[in-house]
């Protein structure tokens, strides 16, 4: 049997036919596959890269002059500022006194006359400020200053202040907290819970007051904030009584971002007065102790710098030979 | 006849072409011969269902539209059926229509993309009608608006001092109303303080000296934002399309310049002459880099002006913050200091070296723009006074509280800002209103003038 014609279709589409693919969404019409593949593969990939360069240029830090060097060069550098008028002979007897000290540590020194600062009207001793800031700049390398006044001696220079004093558990271990920054009844009291890293000056206080005679200061940003705002011209012309010793007192006691970098440590470590002022407790010289200070020798009158470090000379170079 | 048979007469399968019109007269359908051919329709369904292998009688309309769909059509004011008798396939109506047509079928052809690219501009859409866009550019990943806090200083030297009257009520709606949409926009926050004054201690005011603590405050409030603008009541924002990010601080070492000497009203020394300081600290520019700038600040005629400046957060920003009100510097100083902490921060930059290496000076009229009346009575100095024509950013009417007008300074300006940044229709619809007025005037003018003539002869 054989049709003429082929069977009629049905006027009625099967219930369940395929649907017609194209009427649902699908990229697969817009872009071949693996085109598609590539296309997507390559947003994303770009998608990526943007982001770790963003990452990776994005944040960075306040990168400047300090960066590079700092902490490479001698750990501590001793400051000291002598009067000009000073005698050349004990001038040079204290220098020795440091370089020795130094030498015996690795550390610098760093030596400069009163007058090579412009202080102007104020007194003098004002000069122990930008010395500092001197020997930061002449010392990008170095991390610590100590400013030891002319006024002062290393009785004992077998004791390194780096390991002894200025290290971070050391500091920490020392540190007197919760005490009155100007004795006796200041309402200012050093901070309780700082930590050692953190210590960017480490100061000691007499019967009277916090001392200027023997003090570290930490290299860095915040050295160039503290020692800027000590020597502001207004405290410099404000008539303290003792000078940058009331202004230094004054900014500690005001201004919250100087006492959180200060600790204060017992008097002996670094500041024992052997003759002169008034000191804390603790703060009388005994042998052995790293410092002796003579405040106010220099100022002139009975007293002589010069005589009465004579017998402190004597027994340092005697304990020079003995060893 | 059952109703549920699959007649056409009932369901109308209508076969386009088929030139047999099965509605009128003269040859009638299938079904309704009965068994003339002695092929019955449903027979002949069955046996067409064999042979494509589906089951037969599977009847579809039983539905009421279906069933008296036909009725229904025919009682309507138009036929189909009649159009389809005239139209017999050809394209139907006029030009028009015909051309609507086409269009809708290349569209219909075209339908996947057309829908793609309505999709992409419906998000486009959606991403700026719903509060999407806000939270993209305050992301810290995209926009990074989070970064920016404003400061605005509401409630200046009220309080204590004087009672606000309606005036300043309306300066500082306006004021704040400017602020909080432009800080909505771009996704930044807005932190309002009243800055009434108050006293700190027992026996002295320090209005405006309260900066410094508000400042602080803000930050700790704000705890991920980078940087804080500090404004004024009296400022206006002018132009509200321009985000903080675009117009400064992308471009920081081109819109901000280091090295005072570029414009020095204060005539400071710069850099500081003192051989015992580093090098950084002497070197005119810092270090030179963009992100050692912590401080922003314009400079009007008369030197620093505080009424619009950027301060970023850092442990130099803390120290400045703190070192900037001294009670030594205070009770030396007051009397002379008229500007109180501006002139202190002055006092500091020029006498603290540390402070010189982190400031950067902006144009004034980048963020700090002058009205005339302030620095000059013309207001033509093109390094402070706001000039409409290069669409500047702020208009601080910095002193309009003394001797001159805040309100109706801060109205026209509020005027000029909306007039400026018209969007198009808006443009549009006053150019047309503009337009009809110029006419109407021209008009009365002419008439005038003819009656003027009509007068004379």
């Amino acid at each position: 049997m054989h049709f003429a014609m082929p069977p009629r279709k049905t006027s009625r589409p099967p219930p369940y036919a395929v649907r017609n693919a194209r009427s649902s969404f699908n990229p697969q019409y817009l872009i071949p596959r693996d085109r598609l593949r590539r296309v997507v593969l390559a947003i994303l990939g770009f998608l990526a890269a943007v982001w770790t360069l963003r990452w990776m240029f994005g944040g960075g830090g306040e990168i400047g002059y300090e960066s590079a060097v700092a902490g490479s060069g001698a750990p501590v550098v001793i400051v000291t500022v002598f009067d000009e008028k000073a005698d050349k002979g004990w001038v040079g007897r204290v220098k020795r006194n440091r370089e020795e000290y130094a030498r015996r540590h690795g550390y610098a020194t760093f030596f400069n006359t009163t007058s090579n600062y412009n202080i102007k009207t104020s007194p003098l001793s004002w000069s122990k400020v930008p010395a500092l800031r001197h020997a930061m700049t002449l010392h990008p390398t170095s991390t610590w200053f100590w400013y030891l006044d002319s006024t002062a001696l290393i009785a004992n220079p077998s004791v390194p202040i780096t390991s002894h004093i200025l290290s971070p558990a050391k500091l920490e271990k020392h540190m007197i907290v919760n005490e009155p920054v100007v004795p006796p009844d200041s309402v200012i009291k050093t901070f309780a819970n700082l930590k050692g890293e953190r210590i960017d000056v480490v100061v000691t206080q007499d019967r009277e007051g916090l001392s200027v005679e023997s003090f570290a200061v930490r290299r860095g940003e915040w050295a160039k904030y503290f020692l800027d705002a000590w020597f502001d011209p207004i405290y410099r012309n404000y008539n303290f009584q003792k000078a940058e010793g009331h202004a230094l007192e004054h900014i500690v006691q005001w201004h919250g971002t100087i006492l959180a970098k200060l600790a204060l440590v017992p008097q002996s470590l670094i500041n024992s007065y052997a003759k002169g002022a008034d000191p804390s407790q603790q703060g009388h010289y005994k042998s052995g102790d790293l410092v002796a200070s003579f405040p106010g020798c220099d100022k002139g009158g009975k007293r002589s710098c010069d005589e009465e470090m004579k017998p402190y000379f004597e027994e340092i170079e005697k304990r020079k030979g003995a060893e | 006849m059952s109703s549920r048979s699959p007649s056409p007469r009932s369901g109308g399968w209508s076969s386009p072409g088929l030139n047999a019109p099965y509605d009128t007269g003269g040859r009638s359908s299938p079904y309704a011969n009965g068994g003339a051919h002695n092929v019955s329709w449903a027979s002949a369904q069955a046996r067409s269902a064999e042979v494509k292998g589906h089951t037969a009688f599977n009847p579809r309309n039983n539905g009421f539209f279906r069933k008296h769909f036909r009725r229904i059509s025919t009682s309507l004011p138009f036929s189909y059926a009649e159009k389809e008798k005239l139209g017999r396939g050809r394209p139907q109506g006029n030009r028009f229509t015909e051309y609507l047509t086409h269009i809708g079928r290349i569209l219909w052809r075209m339908r996947l993309r057309v829908g793609l690219s309505l999709l992409l501009i419906l998000s486009i859409v959606l991403f700026y009608v719903t509060p999407l866009h806000r939270a993209f550019r305050r992301s810290s990943l995209w926009g990074g608006g989070n970064k920016f806090v404003i400061i605005l200083a509401a409630n200046q030297g009220g309080g204590v001092m004087e009672w606000k009257g309606p005036r300043e009520w309306a300066i500082e709606r306006d004021s704040v109303k400017n602020k909080k949409k432009y800080a909505q926009k771009w996704g930044y926050d807005l932190d309002i303080v009243d800055m009434s004054t108050k006293k700190r201690y027992a026996h002295e005011w320090r209005e405006s000296w309260e900066k410094v603590d508000t400042i602080r405050n803000a930050m700790r409030k704000y705890p991920h934002a980078e940087w804080f603008w500090w404004l004024d009541t009296n400022t206006f924002i002018m132009e509200p399309s321009y985000s903080l990010q675009s117009h400064i601080f992308k471009k920081l070492n081109q819109v901000t310049y280091r090295d005072i000497n570029e414009y020095n009203p204060l005539n400071i020394t710069h850099p500081v002459i003192a051989e015992y300081l580093d090098p950084e600290t002497r070197s005119p520019i810092g270090d030179g880099k963009p992100n050692s700038i912590n401080l922003i600040v314009p400079q009007d005629c008369g030197g620093f002006n505080l009424g619009s400046f950027f301060i970023r957060r850092s442990a130099w920003t803390d120290r400045l913050l703190d070192i900037w009100w001294d009670p030594v510097g205070y009770e030396q100083k007051h009397m002379e200091w008229e500007h109180k902490e501006q002139d202190a921060l002055e006092y500091m930059y020029t006498n603290q070296p540390w402070i010189r290496p982190h400031v950067a000076f902006i144009q004034q009229r980048k963020v700090n723009s002058f009205p005339p009346g302030a620095c000059g009575e013309k207001g033509d100095d093109p390094r402070i006074h706001y000039q409409e024509k290069d669409r500047d950013f702020l208009v601080n009417m910095a002193g309009c509280e003394w001797g001159r007008d805040c309100w109706a300074e801060m109205y026209s300006y509020r005027q000029l800002s909306n007039r400026l940044n018209r969007n198009p229709w808006e443009k549009f619809k006053d150019w047309i209103g503009d337009s009809m007025k110029k006419r109407k005037q021209e008009k009365e003018k002419a008439k005038k003038q003819e009656k003027e003539k009509e007068g004379n002869h």
